[in-house]
């Protein structure tokens, strides 16, 4: 057994250094529909215990169709999200304006976090549009370009409050006799914004304003709700 | 304190030696504040607790009554912030009796940062006390290792400091009752709506000379959440159950075991990408 | 693996209040770090017909505050010649717990019950160190803190009848401990009314 002293250390040198990271809250909800696909995200922006603003987008109409938002460290996420910009524009420069289906704007995704391994982007990502069928698509990424397509995912700061509600209503995960189907889009708006209030009340890093962007085929549209403030 | 056991502390001081941390207990990241008015004092608090950045109450009590005219808002580590203000509520309560006379401000004062001095910052208390007195009315703030302030204005907690710009800016010799009331309250919105670890309601306490105190709990409730888009009642059966058992009934129906038949199952595959 | 004492063995619980009743659950796994131990640890006990305490967190501790539990509520049915009321028993847990302020043990107990004279349903949860969380709504406790919040926040709905509180407190449980790598391997529920306790067993993923 150690003595009551076991835990005091002798003085050693403390090394001082630079932490480029920052954690900017917010949070992210992906879902894909039959014809349709939604990514909305909180307008919250955050350091520590203070708000930086209350109404700064992270959800991004980024062309072709696409939405994105990189949620985590915002300076990162911009960062990411402007790259993809410019790299989408190359394409069409190179390619006689042809339109980037949303499976390969996943992987240049992948390509533009991985190669940044060893300095991340500080974000988890998430894109939705329309795959070449017309079904609806989100694909989701880990900070190092780890990536799949889903159904449905949550990210950032209260993605494990929301990510098993989006289980129960949208998979009918441990729901007996209830066959999967998709959703319609007044569905999956309510369970946004249900599932965004909620997130709102138990996280101090939620709030203010719920940003809400649609694909369809007709294009991106953008919804905006008022969360709590407090 | 008499009651405390340290039985344990050997051991969790070996497990934090092997790298184990120590969990954190709910602190109140709040906003409590206090503000002397003509013929008495008031202080109000926010309600929200947090353990990190989850909210874990969402209409706590942070305005503790140490006697019937001297109350305390408290800040810090909310067990020790209760147990603290308890504490020193019996041994006031013990004293007055003792000694035959009403409780005053100052002896709660002393009691408390004697108390928390000698546990030399380990009570994670930091407290706003005010009341009334035969000698009049009082206002003091103490934090955790004994340190004790007087003031018309006090304010503390993670959102202190966007309460002490409202008092800063407005705070006037010789307000009424009403107005500190307000000005009171309006600190602690400023705490609800700009510090992320102030939320809810506004508990307000007025005690003023020759009264009883006043608790207003939830004076303002400006937080209330709106209707949800949907209400979620499942078909009753769409949770599977094994095993049913009565394990108490006032029918003396103690100990049945029923099982029942499971219903038609969904297969179920490991995960499956939907 | 994360080096914290009350996420060791894993494990969660949560608590509801619905009209004239309450029900309280929790998963019954044991593990060791990522390793499942036991589906067999059930984080819920009684003492007496009205008064249920589930506790997480590290299970030695679990074990050990349940008999603590146990010797001290037989005393006070010696003593008062009746059983405990939850509302006591509570402030008993609460003053258990900070008893042990600067050595404590690491769990998140929730109380549950139904109080003998009034009828009345009440639950409240507690931090390791004895911080009373009074709430009129939902409880919950261990591991998978984050998203049983989350379930709870956007399923519960007040005055539910017993049979639709318990596949509310079901369905926000199972989902929970789904998407927590230290909860599962079963779970149990209590559903608790004035003068019935059923006690169910739930089938639940298991992996």
């Amino acid at each position: 057994m150690s003595s009551d002293y076991s835990n005091i250390k002798d003085s050693a040198p403390i090394e001082h250094r630079f932490n480029p990271y920052s954690d900017n809250g917010g949070t992210i909800l992906g879902i894909a529909g039959e014809d349709f696909a939604v990514l909305a995200g909180d307008t919250r922006h955050t350091t520590g215990y203070s708000i930086n603003s209350r109404y700064e987008p992270k959800v991004f109409d980024v062309g072709d169709n696409i939405i994105m938002s990189a949620n985590g460290f915002s300076a990162d996420g911009n960062s990411l999200i402007t790259n993809f910009k410019t790299n989408l524009q190359w394409y069409h420069f190179n390619n006689n304006e042809e339109k980037l289906k949303i499976s390969s704007a996943a992987r240049l995704i992948q390509h533009l976090l991985y190669g940044k391994r060893f300095f991340p982007y500080y974000v988890h990502t998430i894109i939705a549009g329309l795959d070449e069928n017309g079904k609806g698509a989100v694909y989701s990424f880990d900070p190092v370009g780890s990536y799949e397509r889903e159904q449905c995912r949550a990210g950032g700061a209260a993605a494990s409050l929301i990510m098993p509600f989006l289980d129960n209503q949208v998979n009918f995960k441990n729901q007996a006799n209830q066959p999967l189907r998709y959703l319609s889009l007044n569905e999956v708006l309510s369970l946004v914004k249900d599932a965004f209030s909620s997130a709102t009340e138990r996280h101090i890093h939620v709030g203010d304003y719920l940003e809400i962007l649609i694909v369809t085929k007709e294009g991106v549209r953008t919804e905006l709700y008022p969360l709590k403030r407090d | 304190m008499a009651g405390l056991s340290f039985e344990n502390y050997q051991r969790n001081q070996f497990l934090s030696s092997k790298g184990y941390a120590v969990p954190k207990a709910t602190s109140t990241g709040t906003t409590i504040v206090g503000c002397k008015f003509n013929g008495g004092v008031v202080i109000a608090a926010d309600t929200r607790a947090t353990a990190g950045p989850i909210v874990a109450d969402k209409n706590c009590e942070k305005l503790h009554r140490i006697a019937p005219h001297i109350w305390c808002a408290g800040a810090g580590t909310a067990a020790d912030t209760e147990m603290v203000t308890q504490l020193i509520s019996s041994n006031i309560e013990l004293h007055s009796l003792y000694t035959n006379r009403e409780p005053r401000v100052c002896t709660a004062l002393t009691l408390l940062k004697q108390h928390l001095f000698k546990y030399s910052g380990h009570i994670g208390a930091y407290l706003i006390v005010a009341g009334t007195d035969p000698t009049g009315s009082h206002l003091f703030s103490i934090h955790a290792h004994g340190s004790t302030d007087i003031g018309y204005y006090q304010t503390l907690g993670s959102g202190s400091l966007a309460a002490m710009s409202v008092f800063e800016s407005r705070w006037k010799l010789d307000l009424t009752k009403e107005e500190a009331m307000k000005l009171c309250s309006d600190a602690i919105q400023a705490g609800i709506w700009n510090d992320l670890g102030s939320g809810s309601n506004v508990d307000l306490c007025v005690m003023e000379a020759g009264k009883d105190a006043v608790l207003h709990r939830n004076y303002l409730t400006p937080n209330v959440r709106s209707q949800k888009a949907n209400n979620y009642i499942f078909n009753r059966g769409a949770t599977v159950v094994l095993k049913e058992k009565t394990i108490y009934s006032k029918l003396e129906l103690v100990s049945e075991e029923v099982i029942i038949s499971t219903p038609e199952e969904r297969p179920e595959a490991m995960e499956v990408d939907a | 693996m994360s080096q914290d004492p009350s996420s060791i063995n894993g494990g969660s619980a949560v608590a509801m209040i619905g009209k004239d009743c309450l029900a309280i659950a929790c998963d019954l796994r044991l593990g060791s770090q990522s390793l499942g131990v036991s589906n067999d640890f059930e984080k819920i006990f009684n003492y007496g017909p009205n008064v249920f305490l589930a506790l997480c967190g590290l299970g030695t501790d679990v074990i050990t505050l349940n008999e603590v539990f146990r010797y001290k509520t037989n005393l006070y049915k010696y003593k008062e010649e009746r059983t405990i009321e939850p509302e006591t028993f509570a402030n008993l847990v609460s003053s258990s717990l900070y008893e042990r302020r600067f050595g404590p043990y690491f769990v998140s107990p929730i109380v549950g019950g139904i109080n003998s004279k009034t009828g009345k349903p009440f639950i409240c949860s507690f931090d390791l160190i004895g911080c009373i969380d009074f709430t009129k709504d939902f409880a919950v406790a261990g591991t998978a803190t984050d998203q049983l919040y989350g379930m709870c926040e956007s399923l519960y709905e007040p005055n539910l009848e017993p049979e639709d509180l318990f596949e509310t407190i079901s369905q926000a449980l199972l989902n929970a401990v789904d998407r927590d790598a230290l909860s599962g391997w079963g779970a149990v529920v209590y559903l608790i009314t004035k003068d019935k306790v059923v006690k169910r067993l739930l089938k639940t993923r298991q992996d």
